[in-house]
């Protein structure tokens, strides 16, 4: 059942056309989804990035990235030089060759479209009753300034082809989330971003983490734990209610490094990436208590915009996560689904 | 017949010089007065820097630094089937020069990846060493 509603629409819609146009230096957008199977992931996000060049005007260069986690991530970054991204009049609608997102009263289609690398796809999002909607402006990030809203559970139909085998969807457990704002990669900031869903579509939890530090992680500058029980958002946990404590290493290589020549300039191996991430947020009537284990990542490059030398890493990892406690007096005791990007600096 | 990889690379520093000349700078200041001799499946060339960075057709023998390669195993760097270390421990790179030689060229290389991934003209590049690979 999919539901009329003008919340997304009104909330979703590109900023580009208007923010990069006005003021191009630094801005950044994209649209991020994250599909949550017993044991697939399936992360896929249209970026829309300006870049300025020594003699020709600014100009947003979009790209499309597809990482899955199988037994392993793998996936590919696919940058479109060539390409104007082609955005619809009512700002609900990218287009990049053939790769299309659409935003529409009953949630967002996704085409995806990567022949070269055989990865092609059909997705509908749609909310499950009214879209439950987070939208957080205007936060500092190093020197810059990013916004975000995020819808933290929706139900994904449709196909996916990659690595050779076809993936069906019929209501799977969704997260979208869409950031917009002028920062560069490499400045004074780093996050840790999760989406926890359960591994059933009727278990009707789901958690949203982000925590936003200065690059070498010595600070933790906002963190937020929302809790929805079914569509309603029933408990959001802030700053000193939250406790965010990573422990030991996860101990072996990226499952990939994407773009793959990135990994040329990166050199080794080694990454940061815990072996356990525990969050706890305790408020009157409520406390939660998450923990979230990884089983692998794929590493994520960009080059950094502060220094010629130096790159800046985005973590994918997937892995299984607990959560217990009560809020309200409704019980939490499940274990589900996680994906957590972990930006260092 | 497949472009040389001397002239892909003389064609991605024209495209770093344009597109992100800070980090040709970048390169040229880290490369110094180094001349680097670079030999790629018996293709045979040399880079050095000054007031801009050259690839030439001869050396004079005065190369500090001796990279021996081919494309196979530059694509497969760049394709992350293999790391750098690796290659040079398996032969697949083999380096030689005095140590402070291999060190420049090693960062040399290194400041090179950096503006590539900077430039957005220098994929279309790789694809042509691609093309101009066989088995690729």
């Amino acid at each position: 059942m999919t539901t009329r509603s003008t919340v997304l629409p009104r909330s979703d819609f590109l900023r580009a056309p208007v923010l990069a146009t006005a003021r191009p230096e630094g801005y950044k957008e994209w649209h991020h989804f994250v599909v949550y199977r017993p044991d697939w992931r399936l992360l896929v996000n249209f970026s829309l990035t300006c870049e300025t060049h020594p003699v020709r005007p600014p100009r947003l260069v979009p790209r499309v990235i597809v990482v899955a986690h199988d037994r392993r991530w793998t996936g590919v970054v696919e940058r479109f030089d060539d390409v104007e991204p082609d955005v619809s009049p009512d700002l609900g609608g990218l287009a990049v060759r053939g790769n299309q997102m659409t935003l529409s009263h009953d949630g967002y289609r996704v085409v995806i479209d990567l022949p070269h690398h055989d990865i092609r796809g059909q997705l509908h999002f749609t909310p499950s009753g009214r879209p439950s909607v987070v939208v957080v402006t205007n936060e500092p990030v190093g020197d810059g300034r990013l916004n975000w809203l995020f819808v933290p559970r929706l139900r994904a139909h449709g196909w996916f082809r990659l690595c050779g085998r076809e993936h069906r969807f019929e209501g799977d457990l969704a997260y979208h989330d869409h950031n917009w704002g002028r920062f560069r990669w490499g400045d004074d900031f780093g996050w840790t971003w999760g989406s926890v869903l359960p591994t059933t579509a009727d278990d009707p939890w789901s958690f949203v983490f982000t925590c936003r530090t200065d690059r070498r992680r010595l600070h933790a500058l906002a963190q937020v734990l929302h809790v929805w029980h079914y569509d309603r958002p029933i408990a959001v946990f802030r700053d000193a209610a939250v406790t965010l404590h990573s422990s030991g290493l996860l101990g072996r290589p990226p499952d990939c490094t994407l773009p793959p020549p990135m990994r040329l300039v990166l050199g080794g191996d080694a990454s940061d990436v815990p072996a356990s991430i525990e969050i706890t947020a305790h408020r009157s009537g409520g406390e939660v208590r998450l923990n979230f284990r990884p089983q692998g990542y794929a590493r994520l490059a960009q080059p950094s915009e502060v220094a010629l030398d130096r790159s800046v890493l985005l973590y994918e990892t997937s892995g299984t996560a607990s959560v217990t406690g009560i809020i309200d007096g409704e019980a939490i005791d499940f274990v589900g689904a996680g994906v957590f990007e972990l930006l260092h600096g | 017949m497949a472009e040389s990889v001397a002239s892909l690379l003389r064609r991605s520093l024209d495209h770093l010089a344009t597109e992100v000349p800070e980090s040709y700078h970048h390169l040229l200041r880290v490369l110094g007065p180094l001349l680097v001799e670079i030999e790629v499946d018996g293709e045979l060339f040399w880079m050095r820097g000054g007031r801009r960075l050259d690839v030439t057709d001869s050396g004079n023998g005065a190369a500090g630094a001796r990279i021996a390669t081919s494309r196979a195993a530059i694509l497969d760097l760049l394709d992350d089937e293999m790391a750098l270390g690796e290659a040079v421990e398996a032969g697949h790179v083999v380096v030689r020069g005095s140590l402070d030689d291999v060190v420049r060229a090693h960062d040399t290389l290194m400041a090179y990846a950096h503006a590539a991934v900077r430039a957005p003209s220098v994929p279309g590049l790789l694809e042509a060493l691609r093309e101009g690979t066989p088995g690729r």
